[in-house]
């Protein structure tokens, strides 16, 4: 990796563009909702008023988060999370890994195949899963054909867990793909030619070489994952909440904005401090850039 | 105190707009003002909330040309509004979400002398608790909240919020709305109160009725409690009474009922967003929604209980005497219209219903 | 680079291995169930969906009649294509940054790129939101002709979509030998030429997937688009979730059908015209 300063023409070319464009879009704009997080709603007349804002009144909606019903509903959401982007990678990587080593003229197939799903909206497709599990549904069905079931299957964590893994399975196997495919094989020929078993191989070999790939895949699971909502609302039994559901809420239903905003703020300091330790341990491992 | 708000951005055409609206109003020719807005008018709707041809129809009268664009609740057009009108000209709020839209200063008045329709109106409706004297609002359809069952899986007619409640008879088997407003306020009226009680004690007594009923409700369904119903998922669920209706006309098994403690009545509203780019046609639009033939056209559609007296009176009977569109009166008297209750008792009954949903 | 396996019965050759397809089989099984039904059932007679009824092709009539419904796919399909292309190419600028240099303050400025990740899409909805109202760049847009009024929405879709792009291409380019750039460079070759002709290739993998991502992302979006939308600006997705509150209508799966066979040849189009000028890409 070079210094900056060696080649400042094109670390400006580079960087520019997708800075200004974050800053005018994103960050200015999440500028509102920072503020918001250290608001209140403004009291007019006694009222607690509908639209209007007293600014940076101070942390009141951080301590109101940090209350044990919105911590248990957190850690919830952690878990669950946790346990949907396991499975993701679990179900990911044999995929990625298969594509890779699929003939030349299959992979573009094949990967628009493990995409194709997931052109088709979201609702809809999570209404068709709805259709396919349900108690009286498709798969209960077939079951009943060969004298099984039928099971409930649908609206109970594991249903959860299972929606957010069909949901964000894309967004784990394209990284992984992305980054199986620039594997260079001759070390697993050299690994199984120096008497390591396949699976020794997979291990100490092929994990730890496409590990930027599983990172960049958990990251892109796991943080999606914590803020959804719609899975846990249509799939969930009575007890599914999570914090995505918590804060949209705040937006739509209770019209809390600042407190909504502070929710939203600590899941993004949280994947702040996340990111910033993995930097660190990558400058402490110096050259292996993960 | 400052808000978010769309400021007044004095460009050249709403420069000349202003001019030309100003102009007119003194002429106060009618014609005129007409003529000073372009033919178009953004609407701003539930999908498949309006009659097959009613927009079409206002464009052949009027010239106007309509745009439907699409919301999916309340919650969503408040919330979208709040940041900024982006230019729609007529919105579909609840009566609560309009009361709360009046007192946040979001809607604007109606031109009442433009709206000579508004005689078509049922007496009923012609004012309202939460618009006195329909300052700000037509009123569009109304119905209720109550229970949609199977009639084959229960024992017996499930006439009290009981059933779902407080009773381990239908254990699994029940589906409740996901909203803070429906879920409290039926446990409120199971209990006796008030649905929009605000008062600490009874709140905490429905909180633990629901906790300790939890176990036995399936799941809190944003709105799909009717496929759940039709989908033999569950036996009972609290629904919107359209809904149920709508699953009704394809299982004859299915039915609905408001229960004896009473329930939730509703009532869709059309207003005017303040910062509406035509409100000149939006006020011809709302004529043309109550006009009789219209009102009647709307209502077979959207099956649901029109507002509309003249245009109730042009449909045929068995919309007139349906019970499930039109409940019969000794269960109306028991419901009550749900009010806004102000940001405060709002967030604590949110918080209540987390508490419920986590516990 | 990698070095690539004759096709055969080799121990590499993990393609042709059983556990691996029935693996594959069972997978795509799930991925897919749900799919096939919807397909199905938007031949189906049956009103709500159930039950199979008969075969028909009235509910793809009724899609194509449909003004509204081909106006909401037309703009998605526009906004994704559109957004889809600016993501992809601000993403592999800030993947090849990331990759490339050594700056201060790196680490905080990765985690403001990951950020658009983070962030719960209705807490970016609200903030374009206010943010589009009050620069008066939702006024500006919203008076512009189609597909002009879709601005907004473009903007907030490449600005959610491109960091995604990022971490894909990046994750790509880490496996990078950078020799390869040196000899480029000490054989002559200037900064812009060993960049198209070394760099780019190597990318090319990622910039598919990042790009693939991208587009699911976009044409799937409802909140934020909800919420950075004005008049005459309906989407797919926004149209679906007003119609399904009140059941599924074959009607919509009818035309998420029609979407998915038109992604299907535009994608296999695509890739074929992209195809013949390289045999070996790397």
């Amino acid at each position: 990796m070079e210094n900056w300063k060696q080649n400042p023409r094109v670390f400006w070319t580079l960087g520019i563009p997708p800075s200004v464009w974050l800053l005018a879009f994103f960050i200015i704009p999440l500028g509102f909702l920072f503020v918001m997080s250290f608001s209140d709603k403004a009291i007019v007349d006694g009222q607690v008023s509908i639209t209007g804002y007293d600014y940076l009144t101070g942390f009141t909606n951080y301590i109101r988060a940090f209350d044990p019903l919105y911590l248990g509903i957190m850690w919830k959401s952690v878990w669950i999370s946790a346990l949907a982007t396991a499975l993701c990678l679990l179900t990911a990587y044999p995929i990625a890994f298969g594509i890779c080593f699929a003939k030349d003229k299959w992979k573009p197939l094949l990967l628009l195949l493990v995409v194709l799903p997931f052109w088709i909206n979201l609702l809809i497709r999570t209404y068709a899963l709805i259709a396919v599990f349900r108690t009286q549904g498709y798969l209960n069905k077939i079951l009943g054909w060969v004298g099984l079931g039928p099971y409930e299957m649908l609206y109970n964590n594991f249903a959860v867990v299972f929606g957010l893994v069909y949901v964000y399975m894309p967004f784990m196997v394209l990284p992984l793909y992305a980054t199986i495919e620039r594997l260079d094989k001759s070390y697993l020929e050299a690994s199984l030619d120096l008497g390591g078993s396949q699976f020794q191989t997979f291990m100490r070999v092929t994990v730890p070489l496409t590990m930027p790939g599983i990172v960049s895949g958990v990251i892109l699971v796991f943080i999606p994952c914590l803020g959804s909502f719609l899975t846990p609302d249509l799939l969930g039994g009575a007890n599914a909440l999570m914090i995505g559901n918590v804060i949209e809420r705040q937006f739509k239903a209770a019209n809390d904005w600042p407190f909504g905003a502070a929710l939203s703020f600590l899941l993004m300091y949280a994947t702040f401090g996340a990111l910033a330790l993995r930097y660190l341990f990558s400058l402490r491992s110096k050259g292996v850039d993960v | 105190m400052t808000t978010f708000r769309p400021r007044f951005r004095p460009n050249r055409r709403s420069v000349l707009q202003g001019a030309g609206a100003l102009f007119a109003g003194l002429t106060l020719l009618p014609r005129f003002s007409l003529a000073a807005e372009e033919k178009k008018l953004n609407f701003y709707n539930w999908d498949t909330y309006i009659g097959e041809n009613t927009l079409a129809e206002f464009t052949d009268a009027t010239g106007i040309e309509v745009k439907m664009d699409l919301y999916a609740d309340n919650d969503e057009l408040f919330a979208k509004l709040k940041g900024g009108n982006p230019g729609y000209d007529v919105i579909v709020p609840t009566n609560d979400y309009l009361e709360r839209m009046i007192k946040a200063d979001m809607v604007i008045p109606l031109d009442h002398s433009r709206i000579p329709n508004m005689s078509n109106i049922d007496t009923l409706f012609q004012d309202a608790q939460f618009d006195p004297g329909r300052k700000y609002s037509i009123p569009y359809m109304w119905g209720t909240v109550g229970i949609g069952f199977r009639k084959s899986a229960v024992s017996a007619t499930p006439d009290s919020w009981k059933v779902l409640l407080d009773s381990d008879e239908y254990a699994g088997a029940i589906s409740m709305l996901g909203d803070q407003q429906n879920v409290l306020g039926a446990g409120l009226k199971y209990l006796g109160y008030s649905l929009n009680s605000t008062n600490a004690d009874e709140l905490r007594k429905v909180e633990d009725l629901l906790i300790a009923q939890k176990k036995n409700i399936k799941v809190f369904a944003p709105d799909n409690g009717q496929d759940l119903l039709a989908s033999g998922e569950v036996k009972l669920c609290q629904e919107w009474n359209g809904d149920i209706k709508q699953v009704m006309a394809e299982d004859e098994d299915l039915d609905f009922i408001v229960p004896k403690e009473g329930s939730l009545v509703w009532q869709d509203t059309l207003a005017v967003p303040k910062g509406a780019p035509h409100p000149e046609n939006a006020m011809a639009f709302l004529n043309f929604i109550l006009d009789a033939k219209e009102g009647a056209g709307i209502a077979s559609t959207i099956q649901y209980a029109t507002t509309n007296k003249a245009a109730k009176e042009l449909m045929p009977a068995e919309y007139q005497n349906n019970p499930v569109i039109f409940p019969p009166a000794d269960v109306l008297i028991k419901c009550e219209p749900n009010l806004y209750l102000g940001e405060e008792a709002i967030k604590q009954r949110d918080e209540i219903l987390t508490r419920i949903r986590a516990s | 680079m990698a070095a690539r396996l004759k096709p055969g019965q080799g121990p590499l050759d993990y393609g042709s291995r059983l556990w691996l397809r029935l693996l594959f089989a069972a997978i795509f099984f799930v991925l897919y169930a749900p799919i096939i039904t919807l397909v199905a059932f938007s031949f189906n007679t049956d009103k709500r969906g159930v039950v199979w009824r008969g075969f028909t092709l009235d509910n793809y009539a009724r899609a194509w009649n449909n003004a509204s419904l081909i106006e909401a796919l037309t703009n998605s399909l526009v906004i994704a294509v559109i957004a889809t292309v600016f993501a992809t190419v601000l993403g592999a600028l800030t993947a090849l940054l990331m990759w490339r240099f050594r700056f201060p303050l790196k680490g905080a400025y990765e985690g403001f790129m990951a950020l658009p990740i983070v962030i719960p899409e209705i807490c970016m909805g609200v903030a374009l939101l206010l943010f589009f109202v009050n620069s008066g760049m939702m006024e500006f847009f919203v008076h512009m002709p189609w597909p002009l009024n879709l601005g907004n929405i473009i903007f907030a879709h490449v600005t959610f979509c491109f960091p995604f792009v990022a971490v894909v291409v990046r994750s790509r380019l880490v496996g990078f030998n950078r020799q390869l750039e040196e000899a480029s460079k000490d054989l002559g070759a200037s900064e812009w030429q060993t960049f198209w002709s070394i760099i780019v290739p190597f990318m090319k993998p990622g910039l598919i997937a990042g790009a693939l991502l991208a587009f699911t992302l976009s044409l799937d979006d409802f909140v934020i688009t909800f919420f950075t939308s004005g008049p005459e600006t309906v989407t797919f997705p926004v149209k679906v979730y007003s119609l399904v509150r009140r059941g599924v209508s074959p009607e919509i799966n009818a035309a998420s059908t029609v979407l998915i066979v038109i992604t299907v040849v535009a994608t296999v189009l695509a890739m074929k015209l992209q195809a013949p000028p390289r045999a070996d890409k790397g």
